[in-house]
């Protein structure tokens, strides 16, 4: 976790940009009392441990958020009356509907882990809430209103599959770029030490010297992209990872394919880090990748035995 | 611009209104201060999120129920200036005769719900 202060100067500024989805006139005469209002209650909850009363905060305050805009618009439009002309109230609306596009397509998206290559931190069948803002490339206008930061080592971030972006993953980074990475008997060893990952999952399987003693030379399974890594980023036994990349493996070690496999993630297709699961779901992995009646029927049927109550909520880490 | 009404004009309130006049019925309050003593006195039930205040507070002044007083730092806090909000007399007595007609509906429910043999 970040310290508390710190991401609470992150809230308030995306609080602040969530402000301008209220009329003007709104906005100018309660905006500053509301980003105060905001920042007091960050600062309460900040004292709290656990993360519970924050989601809580955050879900209440994103209803709150929704109602109240469109109440104040609509408030604004019948005081204005006559006096309004076409042309502002489109203005108006265009930019609540302009704010609202911006909260659930940049800062947010829904994704649902259908393999269990992070299984131990990520279960298959977690729905949970990515957080798009953090590890967005750094645009020309955002840079200076939101809070970015470049993806650090142990962090979990979803990308797109470098060998098939109509697939989304989900990975922990093992390596930023000019990292040193081999793995010797299932054991990471980054830059010459040994990494600790207690977060790791080993589950007994046979012995593959491929998985686990990386990287020795290619084999069947390793794709056209690990093979470029084999070829280009290997020297003296370790992966080198290079500019503008990421080497990422599943915490599922043994059950995981990763950058062993196909190599490294892009930087450009990072998309986020999951935020928290809002809703888990024990399904088989090809129902969580398409909504069929089959699937829907079970959820219908199953939704309160199936669902993993205490994920609810949870935060992967 | 407070307009000559009769309380009984303005009820029933809704629930927000109700407990942010309650909430500065024994003093002047800042945002934050009436949020958090709406949800001491409901118990959590009720957590007033900023844009529901605000728009609260924003109607009721128009309604004359609430006045500001100055702005001023919230020792408890931090230094920062904060509005504070005062109720008026019509306020208060729009509060009471909201008070009054709802343990009018209470007392309506016992008896019906004692007859209804619960």
């Amino acid at each position: 976790m970040t310290t508390p202060s710190g991401s609470i100067g992150i809230f308030c500024r995306i609080y602040s940009v969530l402000l301008y989805a209220y009329p003007r006139d709104f906005r100018v005469q309660y905006g500053n009392d509301m980003r105060q209002l905001f920042r007091d209650r960050c600062r309460d909850l900040a004292r709290v441990p656990g993360t519970t009363p924050m989601l809580r905060f955050a879900a209440r305050l994103a209803t709150d958020w929704l109602v109240t805009t469109v109440r104040e618009r609509a408030a604004a439009i019948w005081s204005a009356g006559r006096n309004l002309t076409p042309r502002s109230f489109v203005t108006e609306w265009a930019v609540t509907l302009a704010i609202y596009l911006f909260a659930t397509t940049t800062l947010v998206q829904a994704y649902v882990v259908p393999t269990g290559s992070m299984e131990g931190t990520i279960r298959v069948g977690d729905h949970m809430l990515v957080d798009r803002l953090t590890f967005a490339e750094p645009g020309l206008v955002g840079r200076h209103i939101l809070p970015y930061r470049e993806p650090q080592r142990g962090d979990i971030v979803v990308f797109l599959y470098p060998e098939d972006i109509r697939q989304t993953y989900v990975k922990r980074v093992i390596g930023l770029p000019g990292d040193r990475i081999r793995l010797e008997n299932q054991q990471v060893i980054r830059n010459g030490s040994r990494l600790v990952e207690p977060y790791t999952r080993h589950i007994a399987t046979y012995p593959d010297p491929y998985r686990d003693n990386f990287p020795v030379a290619p084999e069947a399974s390793t794709t056209p992209r690990g093979l470029d890594m084999f070829e280009h980023h290997v020297r003296n036994g370790e992966v080198i990872v290079p500019p503008d990349t990421l080497f990422v493996l599943g915490d599922n070690r043994e059950n995981s394919e990763d950058s062993r496999y196909w190599g490294f993630v892009p930087r450009s297709y990072v998309i986020g880090k999951p935020v928290f699961v809002y809703w888990s779901y024990d399904a088989p992995t090809s129902d969580l990748q398409e909504w069929t009646l089959n699937h829907a029927l079970d959820v219908v049927l199953h939704f309160f035995s199936r669902t993993r109550w205490d994920r609810t909520l949870s935060v992967p880490r | 611009m407070p307009k000559p009404q009769s309380p009984q004009e303005l009820l029933p309130l809704t629930p927000p209104v109700f407990h942010i006049l309650l909430a500065l019925a024994d003093e002047e309050r800042h945002g934050y201060g009436i949020m958090q003593d709406v949800a001491r006195q409901t118990n959590d039930a009720l957590q007033l999120g900023p844009g529901t205040l605000y728009g609260c507070l924003k109607r009721m002044l128009a309604a004359g129920l609430v006045e500001e007083s100055e702005e001023r730092p919230d020792p408890a806090l931090d230094d920062e200036r904060r509005r504070y909000y005062r109720m008026t007399a019509l306020g208060k007595r729009v509060v009471r005769a909201e008070a009054e007609r709802l343990a009018g509906a209470v007392s309506a429910a016992k008896t019906k719900l004692a007859g209804g043999n619960a």
